[in-house]
């Protein structure tokens, strides 16, 4: 700031503050003080020789006074100044007689120091005003500049514009953002700057805008490189004192990023949706066509074996014993293939079928189970040893298909032992599950094979030795997975096997 | 032997309704058996309409009902029957090829007296045809308004 400047401020400063601030007493004082003084001088001018300086002496008192102590010291000083030259500057001298022809002499000077006065008075007001005006100013100069100096520290772009688009701030978030610097930016239209492309008709935002005094919406728009990006642009509506629309904030946000992404969601949604439908187009087919095998599968064997064993009747006597065991194989054949066909039903529809999961006694689904095998089990010398079972959580008719395999199993591959024994219990699980486990004495496995085991259609014995698919282990397998559990088995050739499936707890 | 009531038999496979009749006939039980050959047919002797328009009117003493028929099929049979006040009254047996248990729910849901797969195995076919056959057209009293010879 200029020296000058600073003075006159310091002037202006210290006069204000000497008129508002000081006691009344010391104001009229420094009157009194200044006309002494102004007589002093005048005295000893007068005393020197020098003459008619004492009127232009307390001229400059009055005035003094009038500028430092304001109107009220200003007009005791010029009473002051009048007695005093009337006393010892006027004939006769010493006395405060008035001859005629000082009249008008007195006159002047009074006319004079009230002018003084007044002037000076006026000056010091509009001193007082100017400088008071020009605090606020540049207090509010400073109070903005901080603000933009803020709005630049911030990372989201922020610039201000007019009503028609012409860009008048640009902080460094812009910069930034856009790749435009704020002297490039600044007077530039910013819809053509940026390339902006808005989502709405501008009217239509327009028209928002003026009724709430602020907009928000996704705005494209091209970057100083080319690129382009998406933002999520606010906008606030500044208006004058009349109350017209003056500048448009706008507050930027990049979210190119998150559009991709979402789009991105969007897409695999979309795919992921297709893929399910076209799963449950598959799963709705396969359902057909397991029904269909069900029903159409079935009849024609059921047809071929009725008539063979129609036939086989109507020609007993006369068929020789090839002929009837080539009949007994044919009936043997269909119903081995009746089976293979309710068994791979059953496998298929564990995959396909809703489980309904409940609290289930395994002591009671056992009992049940073993009710059921009473006709394989007939005649057979079986020591049983069943433990209690806790119970499980899990379908009921799901772990009864596990349970009657798995029994039925131990009864099948036991059938040539002489003594059997079967044990069913429950091994030690963990805290959110349960092992249960089916051992028998039977024809057992070889464990290298041990990984076979539980493939559809994998037998491990020839199937004139043992009856069976080669599905029950892949269906007990298929159900135990569902339920989220566990299967395995130990085996030694012809000392038996141990079959082991986790559960969840109730 | 008690009365033998009628058995309406609704079946499209000629060689099942030959091994039916066969098992039925087996046990003398094959008398009083009407072959129908769809649902449509079914419904038309039950109503007494189309080519059945001259027949008695009585109720046969069970219908004998395969699910997979042409035109009209089982279970819509199942449903015209369950929900007629004059046919409800007729006991129902649900004898079909399939395992699939959501015809055996839906069946049971429309009310059908009793389900029966028909099994691979001649033996079994035989004894099961018979023994629904003894039951219902012999054992069962049934209900009022059926024929019985």
């Amino acid at each position: 700031m200029p020296l000058r400047v600073e003075v006159r401020r310091t002037m202006a400063r210290a006069n204000f503050y000497l008129q508002k601030a000081r006691p009344v007493f010391l104001r009229y004082g420094l009157g009194v003080v200044c006309v002494a003084a102004a007589l002093g001088l005048g005295l000893l001018t007068q005393h020197y020789g020098f003459r008619d300086v004492a009127l232009p002496l307390f001229l400059f008192a009055v005035a003094i006074t009038a500028w430092f102590a304001g109107p009220g010291p200003a007009a005791l000083a010029v009473v002051l100044s009048i007695g005093f030259f009337d006393y010892f500057f006027t004939e006769p001298l010493y006395t405060f007689y008035v001859s005629r022809s000082e009249i008008p002499y007195l006159i002047v000077f009074v006319a004079f120091a009230s002018l003084v006065a007044w002037f000076s008075a006026v000056r010091r007001r509009v001193e007082r005003d100017l400088s008071q005006a020009r605090d606020r100013l540049q207090a509010e100069v400073k109070e903005r500049s901080e603000q933009a100096s803020l709005l630049n520290l911030t990372h989201d772009t922020i610039f201000v514009r007019n009503m028609d688009f012409v860009i008048s701030y640009w902080n460094r978030g812009a910069q930034e953002l856009y790749g435009w610097a704020a002297q490039e930016a600044i007077g530039k239209r910013s819809d053509q700057l940026l390339r902006t492309i808005f989502p709405a008709p501008l009217d239509d935002i327009h028209a928002e805008l003026l009724r709430v005094g602020r907009w928000e919406g996704e705005l494209k728009r091209t970057k100083a490189d080319g690129t382009a990006v998406v933002v999520a642009s606010r906008w606030a509506l500044r208006r004058d004192e009349q109350e017209r629309p003056v500048a448009i904030l706008e507050t930027n946000n990049d979210i190119t990023e998150r559009k991709r992404r979402e789009e991105e969601i969007r897409g695999l949604n979309e795919e992921l949706a297709k893929r399910s439908k076209e799963l449950e187009a598959t799963n709705k087919e396969l359902e057909a066509f397991a029904y269909s095998v069900s029903h159409d599968l079935r009849a024609p064997l059921r047809h071929m074996a009725g008539y063979a064993e129609l036939l086989q009747k109507k020609v007993a006597s006369l068929l020789d014993d090839k002929s009837h065991r080539y009949m007994t194989m044919i009936l043997e054949s269909a119903k081995r293939m009746g089976n293979l066909i309710d068994d791979l039903l059953t496998f298929s529809r564990i995959g396909r079928a809703e489980t309904q999961m409940t609290s289930v006694s395994l002591d009671q689904l056992v009992k049940e189970v073993l009710a059921e095998l009473r006709q394989e089990t007939h005649g057979r010398d079986i020591t049983w040893k069943i433990s209690a079972l806790p119970a499980c959580h899990g379908d009921r008719s799901m772990l009864r298909v596990v349970l009657v395999n798995l029994l039925s199993n131990a009864v099948k591959f036991t059938s040539r032992q002489p003594q059997t024994k079967i044990e069913i219990g429950s091994a030690d699980g963990n805290k959110d599950e349960i092992v249960v486990f089916v051992k028998d004495n039977g024809a057992g496995f070889d464990m290298k094979y041990v990984k076979k085991l539980f493939g559809v259609f994998q037998r491990l014995h020839q199937s004139d030795a043992f009856e069976g698919t080669g599905i029950g282990l892949a269906t007990v397998q298929r159900i135990i997975h569902r339920h989220g559990g566990e299967v395995r088995a130990e085996g030694v050739v012809d000392q038996g096997a141990t079959f082991y499936f986790s559960v969840p707890k109730f | 032997m008690d009365l033998l009531g009628r058995i309406l038999m609704v079946e499209d496979d000629p060689k099942d309704v030959e091994l039916t009749l066969t098992a039925l006939e087996e046990y003398n039980l094959a008398n009083e058996v009407v072959v129908t050959h769809d649902g449509e047919e079914a419904l038309d002797y039950l109503y007494s309409r189309g080519k059945f328009k001259t027949r008695n009117s009585d109720n046969p003493a069970v219908i004998l009902l395969d699910l997979k028929l042409p035109k009209v099929d089982g279970l819509e049979v199942l449903q015209k029957i369950k929900s007629d006040e004059k046919l409800k009254i007729i006991p129902v047996v649900v004898l079909t090829s399939s395992h699939e248990e959501k015809d055996m729910v839906a069946s049971y849901k429309l009310g059908v007296n009793a389900y029966v797969v028909k099994p691979v195995d001649f033996h079994e076919f035989v004894n099961a045809i018979r023994e629904l056959g003894v039951f219902w057209a012999i054992i069962n009293q049934a209900p009022p308004g059926s024929v019985r010879k």
